[in-house]
This record gives structure tokens, C-alpha cells and sequence, in this order.
């Protein structure tokens, strides 16, 4: 069986999971160690996740074939492929999985797995994290235009100022993010 | 009734008209808003980097929100409202990272104690508020017209963790909060569908693709507009509707609001005062509709 996963870090490369590909334990278990009390292993394959799945219809994503992929052991072969990165977190598999699976959960922590190995990371991603270590936010107040076309910010628009953290947040969410 | 307000970073930064719109709305309805003060992201982007960092990120906000006191925290963006929320649930559940988590946070002064309650706009207003408080502010309501709720994926699951919505296959909780408006408000096939918004970090065309085929889908329907509770949802429905319609090759002029504006709207409320001039989806046609 030919499972064939673009990935979109670099389009251009086809990853055949399946081809004489080795389990890998060791990842296999820090995965499991990173998602709480849910249960990989009671997964049935009911596909209830994939058949509720939207990035299914539009990248292909298969949330019990991820499942799967992990309890063999196939963790590398599924970091490294960038299909991770296509869950668009809508928590539909979460709510309807019969065995209290959640693959968004594993999907959360291979995306983790990813980062800590230094597999390929979307970079917006990573950009988040370094503007959040800048400012406290993801984004910077951001000009606008009305539809008449009147330039506006938070002050023309009445709204009070933003808060800032303070110095001490940096240092702890550096410290924070050390920690796996 | 006072609460504490957490805005998180897409409302602050960008969609300048659901808190315009809130901060109209609510003193109202006798809610004294509380800002607060050295907060950060909720944590959310975080998650798909370092779980641990997250939660941090979630219990500090946490933690400064109990500093005022308040019992109630209002969280307008769907987004922050599911990552506080599954911090609360972590955090109450597992003393052991409590603990780690706090002693992080004491370097600041901070304590999460895990005495908050989590409101979000649409709970507050549905639950919270009794419907005569509503009815009494509103100066005109909004016949004849036709809308479609967008509740989003992030206030209705995973039901598990206790979300706004009792049933999280059949949420109406806004559809209750349009009707009380006199406006109506009809089930539609997509109405669970995703808008795409956290795919626009790794996906960018495919988050449009995903808002592009709900819009088309409610326009195709009808529906004289969209209405949301999420600054995500809005940013691609109504920002990037243009874009959007591109990418799924239709051309695409479907009115989407904040429900925070269409109330404010039957409360006489100006325009201006509501941000309504801010959407870039084509909301005057939606305007002149409600008189």
C-alpha cells in the first residue's frame, strides 16, 4: 500500500511511509508521554475522525491513519513528512471518537516531537514564539482603513492602549519553552 | 455585574470592531468591564510548538485575571477561550503540574488558584443576562432578516471539557441571541463546517478555500449575512472574503458581522461606535436592511 504524503516544507518531495521503514520505540513512547490520559491504543478504526476530517477533503489528512502510524511506531516517517501540519484544529475527530482518542491531541504532540527533534517546522510557526517573546502578542497593532478609506488605529478608534507583559515574562516563557 | 476582560492578540491588534462593539455593548447591559493589565497570547499558537509553554502562557493570563479578584473573565475569541479553558482543566486535574506550573509563575508574583469562571460573549449574553435586559435595551429590532450563525469550532468543542454550548452537534445558542433580536436565524448544512483561519500559518490558499466554499455556500442559500462570535472566523470570512472568493473561483459579497454589532445595532447604537465601518465584507446592503 502506497501512502504517499506531500510535504508542504518543501513541495516538491513524496515521502512512501510504508516502504521497509523501522519502528522507532524510543519516539514512539515520548510521544505517548505527551498527551495526557488519552488512549492511542483503544483506537478501533472506526474512521470516524477521518470521515468528519476537513483538511481530508482538501490536503489529504487521515487522522486514524496518524493514530495508526504511531502505535506501530512509524513516528519519525510522520514528523518528518508534513502532514502534521495540515490539521486545521477544529476538534472534530476529539468530539467524535467513540474511544476518547483524540488525534488532534497527537497531532499536537508530533507537531511538539517535531519542533524538539528540528524536523522541518513551518516558519510562522516559529515566528509566532520569537514575536511573543517581543511583545507578549503574536501581532502588532496593525493599521486600517475604513471602506471610505480613512486611515484608523486604536487611538482614532477610541480603544485604550494595549497591555504590555512585563520584563519578567521573557525570562520565564524562555524558560518555559526549554522544557519539554 | 463586573468582570475582567482578556482580549488575547488577533482582537487587540486587528479586529478592532468586536471590541469597539463590546466594550458599546455591554456597559448596556450592566456589565462593567475590568482590563487587565501585563497579559499576554493565550498560548494558543503555542501549542503546536511546546505544549509546556503554552500552558504557562494560558496560567499567567489565568493567574492575572484571579489578581483583580473577579470571579467572572470574559474571553471574546473563541480561540483563547479553548486554551484557557483547557489550561483551567489541566491545571485543576493535575496537581503535580500545578505545582511546577506555579512555581514558574511565583518569580512573578503570580498564583493561579483556579477560582475563575470563563465567560465567553455568547454564554454571557445567553446565560448570564436575563432576555428582559436585552429586550429593554434594544431600541429597534431587526425585522425581516434572514441570518446564518457561524458558532465556531473552538466554543462548541470538545464537549467533554464543558463548552458554551450544550450539544456541540447542534449548537443554538447564538440562533436563540439572533431570534431575540426579531431577526431569523435558519439551520444550514455548512454551519458546523471550519472556517480554516489556523491553517492560514502552514496553508495559507486552503484556509481560504475553506472560508471561500462556507461563504459561497450561505450567499448560494440566501442568507441576507454571516454572523460570528470569533475574531478568526471574522478575519477570514470578512478581511479576506475577497481573497477568499478567488481562490474558489466565485465572486463573493455575503455581509458578515459580529453578533456583539448586529445587538448593538438594535440598540440604536451609531455605526461608527460599532466599528461597522471597519468590515471590509460588503455589510452596508446589511445596514440598510435593519433601518
Amino acid at each position: 500500500m502506497l501512502i504517499g504524503v506531500i510535504s508542504m516544507v518543501d513541495d516538491a518531495s513524496i515521502t512512501d511511509l510504508m516502504a521497509t521503514k523501522k519502528p522507532n520505540l524510543q519516539l514512539r513512547s515520548k510521544v505517548l508521554g505527551k498527551i495526557g490520559d488519552h488512549k492511542p491504543y483503544d483506537c478501533f478504526q472506526c474512521i470516524r475522525c477521518t470521515s468528519g476530517c476537513p483538511s481530508m477533503k482538501m490536503l489529504e489528512l487521515k487522522p486514524h491513519e496518524i493514530v495508526s502510524l504511531v502505535k506501530l511506531g512509524f513516528v519519525e516517517e510522520v514528523i518528518n513528512s508534513g502532514i502534521i501540519w495540515t490539521c486545521a484544529q477544529c476538534l472534530t475527530c476529539k468530539e467524535r471518537c467513540p474511544q476518547e482518542v483524540a488525534p488532534v491531541d497527537l497531532i499536537l504532540a508530533l507537531r511538539n516531537l517535531a519542533v524538539e527533534t528540528e524536523a522541518k517546522v513551518p516558519e510562522s510557526y516559529l515566528r509566532n514564539v520569537s514575536s511573543i517573546l517581543e511583545t507578549g502578542f503574536i501581532l502588532k497593532p496593525q493599521p486600517t482603513i475604513t471602506r471610505n478609506l480613512e486611515k484608523m488605529d486604536r487611538e482614532k478608534l477610541g480603544l485604550p492602549r494595549i497591555p504590555k507583559p512585563n520584563e519578567k515574562f521573557k525570562a520565564n516563557f524562555m524558560k518555559a519553552l526549554e522544557t519539554f | 455585574m463586573r468582570v475582567s476582560a482578556y482580549w488575547g492578540c488577533v482582537i487587540p491588534n486587528v479586529e478592532y470592531a468586536y471590541e469597539m462593539s463590546v466594550r458599546e455593548i455591554l456597559p448596556k447591559l450592566d456589565v462593567e468591564l475590568v482590563d487587565l493589565e501585563n497579559v499576554s497570547c493565550c498560548g494558543l499558537p503555542v501549542r503546536s510548538v511546546n505544549a509546556y509553554a503554552s500552558l504557562y502562557l494560558s496560567a499567567r493570563n489565568l493567574a492575572l485575571a484571579e489578581k483583580t479578584g473577579l470571579k467572572d473573565l470574559l474571553v471574546t475569541c473563541n480561540g483563547c477561550h479553548l486554551t484557557l479553558s483547557e489550561a483551567m482543566h489541566f491545571l485543576n486535574h493535575d496537581e503535580k503540574l500545578r505545582g511546577k506550573v506555579n512555581s514558574l509563575l511565583r518569580e512573578e508574583d503570580l498564583e493561579y488558584k483556579g477560582f475563575i469562571r470563563i465567560w465567553h460573549l455568547i454564554d454571557l449574553l445567553h446565560d448570564k443576562i436575563k432576555e428582559e435586559t436585552i429586550q429593554k435595551s434594544m431600541k429597534k429590532p431587526l425585522k425581516n432578516l434572514k441570518l446564518a450563525s457561524h458558532p465556531g469550532c473552538h466554543t462548541i468543542r470538545p464537549s467533554r471539557l464543558g463548552r458554551i454550548e450544550n450539544d456541540p452537534e447542534n449548537p443554538g445558542k447564538m440562533d436563540d441571541l439572533i431570534r431575540l433580536l426579531g431577526a431569523t436565524s435558519v439551520d444550514y448544512p455548512e454551519k458546523l463546517d471550519c472556517c480554516g483561519a489556523l491553517l492560514l500559518w502552514s496553508h495559507r490558499d486552503v484556509a481560504f478555500t475553506f472560508a471561500g466554499l462556507k461563504i459561497k455556500a450561505v450567499q448560494e442559500q440566501g442568507f441576507d449575512g454571516l454572523v460570528v462570535s470569533c475574531p478568526a472566523c471574522h478575519l477570514v470570512f470578512d478581511a479576506r472574503q475577497k481573497a477568499a472568493g478567488v481562490t474558489v473561483g466565485s465572486k463573493l459579497n455575503l455581509p458578515v458581522v459580529y453578533y456583539s454589532q448586529l445587538l448593538g445595532t438594535a440598540m440604536g447604537i451609531e455605526e461608527e461606535k460599532l466599528g461597522l465601518h471597519l468590515n471590509r465584507s460588503p455589510v452596508d446592503e446589511l445596514i440598510e436592511k435593519m433601518g
